[in-house]
């Protein structure tokens, strides 16, 4: 695995004796090496091989392997990863994430990504206006937290517009989400600024968006206020920024005109599937659907299936999952004997993370899978329930 | 209560001729479970597309006649304040105009009204003069907000259907013609084209990369491989998939 390449071409070139008509070459001179390393694939195959099953079993991704080494104490040299330091920014552009809860949504990312477009196009820096993790990452030069507790959307406007108001920002970015559209409307009708709401493309000459149902494109230089919708512009991938926090003396902000608001977590039972945060499905390797049934509930999940599981009538249609079926948004997707065909894979596509129990380690559900259990469902769900009933007990 | 419910000139999403936007037809039916008095109110150059709507449960519709080149905010602002409303109910956006959702909130602005978004459900508050919004948000989760009326509440495609059309009903309702507010809309610097679907961002897939590697990128792991547990008694099997469920935080212990 490790011997050096051969190349017969660069050693007949070394070999070459220069001038004279005919080519001629000196046999005795020694050959340049490439330092290309030469593939072994024997060594390849002992690497990828899962130990401990009867039958011959390779693990192409290799993840064992990957695992026993990850295990090794990681080399020390570790390059110090650079950070990315606008110091003296021309302007701001700044960022309203949604960030529920702390962490970044996906679209969040592309908002920050966005944001760097513009802020790169003229030397200047984003303003996140969240506290988050992973702000650094995602793009964010400048933090700010917006000092509102709670839901109150109408002080959270009256906070950004301190900003705008107090700070050198050129563009403010707004996710076209539930709370983030609702948030670039108020803040819009307060400042009686344009907005240009749910822009699906962004460059720094020109904003577009649709409008008269999809009939009619709208573009423009990007003004200041902009919402975006999701899958839009990419996330920023670049190198990492410093996620400087700064300080702001926000003016006094009265109270919005909300009594009381209360959270109502989804009820996992009835939320359609489009919509679920953590889908249990069971594929043609479920046999014991009382088993299943029981696993969702306690889980606090909401059901799925693959097509053949729905065709025979052993689950609903609308519990179906994959291209013909729902094309999921969940968090995660716990998979119980599903294979994993394409089109099966396609409604998974979006969840972050997968679970998958199957009988076979060649199964495309399990290298789809961040935690793959080889076993056979209809033991492991028992023992699953087993498990979630101790606890509940003890 | 007096509740008055913003319609609007709106397209059909697939055939594209005049039609009333769903969300709106969707208000109707929260305002007329609410009970009270509901009043239909529509700026706009014509409001025949609209008379749908009256077979939708709406018993008024009033109608503040504007040209096509005027604001309808000014006449709906006038036709608010005049109407002295308890609610007033519009669509999250429209659906042929402009579509941006902006409407509502210039209003609720100029009105002094406080905006409730997104509603799903309506119901008396606890208090008298008070309302309790169900608000939707992402994933089936709802907020309840309790507002004191006057409020201006916009409603969310996830409220109840609206009601069937009913042919007596869009007979017996009447519609009342009245003249708006001359307002010419502001000019832009907006550029208009026919649309141009583009194509959605698919994650990690490169701009330009064969069909095959979209299909990878679309149905491959997140985070490129993860553990694997081969042939485990059922009962780590089990230990390991709840650890692993509590770690990425979607199973909330007990
Ligand atoms: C046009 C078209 C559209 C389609 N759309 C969809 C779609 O939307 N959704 C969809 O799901 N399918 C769809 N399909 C079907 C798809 O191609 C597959 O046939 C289907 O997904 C396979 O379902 P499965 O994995 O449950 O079954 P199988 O392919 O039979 O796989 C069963 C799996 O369970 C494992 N297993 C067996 N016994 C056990 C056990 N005791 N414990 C654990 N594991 C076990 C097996 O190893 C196997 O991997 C479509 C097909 C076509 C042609």
């Amino acid at each position: 695995m490790t011997r050096p390449r051969k190349n017969p071409r660069t050693e007949r070139a070394a070999h070459r004796v220069e001038g004279g008509a005919r080519p001629r070459f000196d046999l005795a001179a020694t050959a340049k090496e490439t330092g290309r390393p030469r593939r072994d694939p024997r060594g390849e195959e002992r690497l990828a091989l899962v130990p401990g099953t009867a039958r011959r079993r390779l693990d192409r991704t290799q993840r064992i392997a990957a695992t026993a080494i990850s295990q090794a104490p990681a080399p020390s040299a570790e390059a110090a990863p650079t950070v990315r330091i606008i110091a003296e920014p021309a302007y701001l552009v700044a960022v309203v994430p949604d960030a529920s809860g702390g962490r970044l949504t996906p679209h969040d990312r592309q908002l920050l990504g966005a944001a760097r477009i513009l802020a790169d196009a003229g030397g200047g820096a984003v303003l996140a206006l969240a506290e988050a993790d992973d702000l650094a990452s995602a793009g964010a030069d400048r933090v700010l937290a917006l000092p509102v507790a709670g839901y109150d959307p109408e002080a959270k406007a009256l906070a950004v517009q301190a900003i705008l108001a107090g700070l050198d920002i050129r563009h403010a970015l707004f996710p076209e989400s539930p709370d983030g559209g609702d948030l670039a409307r108020r803040l819009a009708a307060m400042t009686g600024e344009e907005l240009f709401a749910g822009a699906e493309s962004l460059s720094p000459k020109a904003v577009t968006r649709a409008a008269q149902g999809r009939r009619i494109e709208q573009r423009r230089a990007p003004p200041r206020l902009i919402s975006i919708k999701a899958d839009a512009v990419a996330a920023h991938s670049g190198a990492r920024h410093e996620a400087r926090p700064v300080e702001f003396g926000f003016p006094a902000i009265a109270l919005g005109a909300i009594l009381s608001a209360d959270f109502i977590p989804a009820d996992p039972a009835k939320v359609s599937l489009a919509e679920a945060e953590f889908v249990v499905s069971a594929g043609n390797g479920v046999s014991d659907f009382n088993a299943f049934r029981a696993l969702v509930a306690a889980l606090n999940a909401t059901p799925g299936a693959s097509r053949v599981v729905c065709d025979a009538g052993l689950m609903p249609r609308a519990a179906q999952v994959g291209a013909s079926g729902t094309v999921l948004e969940a968090n995660c997707y716990f998979a119980l004997g599903i294979a994993g065909a394409p089109q099966h894979l396609q409604g998974v596509a979006r969840c972050e993370h997968v679970v998958a129990v199957n009988t076979d380690l060649h199964a495309a559900m399990i290298e789809r899978a961040g935690l793959a259990v080889v076993a056979d469902a209809q033991q492991v769900m028992p023992a699953l329930l087993k498990l979630l009933d101790k606890e509940a007990g003890g | 209560m007096r509740i008055a419910v913003l319609l609007s000139a709106g397209r059909h999403a697939v055939s594209g001729r005049p039609a009333p936007v769903p969300v709106e037809l969707q208000a109707i039916r929260l305002a007329h479970d609410l009970g009270g008095e509901v009043t239909g109110l529509h700026a706009g150059p014509d409001a025949a597309p609209l008379k749908d709507t009256l077979g939708h449960g709406l018993p008024r519709l009033v109608h503040h006649r504007i040209t096509v080149a005027d604001d309808p905010l000014p006449s709906l602002a006038a036709a608010l304040i005049e109407g002295a409303f308890d609610l007033v109910l519009a669509g999250r956006t429209g659906q042929g105009g402009e579509d941006t959702g902006l409407l509502p909130y210039a209003l609720a602005r100029q009105l002094s009204l406080p905006l409730v978004p997104d509603a799903a459900a309506l119901a008396e508050g606890p208090q008298s003069g008070t309302l309790s919004v169900e608000q939707a948000l992402p994933r089936g989760a709802r907020r309840r907000l309790v507002v004191h009326v006057p409020a201006l509440v916009t409603v969310h495609p996830a409220a109840p259907a609206a009601l069937p059309f009913a042919f007596a009903a869009a007979r017996r309702g009447a519609v009342e013609a009245r003249p708006g507010l001359v307002a010419p809309r502001a000019p832009t610097q907006i550029e208009e084209r026919p649309y141009r679907a583009r194509p959605k961002l698919i994650a990690k897939a490169a701009a330009g990369a064969s069909a095959a590697e979209r299909l990878k990128a679309a149905t491959e792991a997140a985070s490129g491989g993860g553990r694997l547990l081969v042939d485990p008694l059922p009962e780590e099997a089990a230990r390991e998939i709840l650890t692993h469920l509590r770690d990425i935080g979607v199973l909330r212990s007990r």
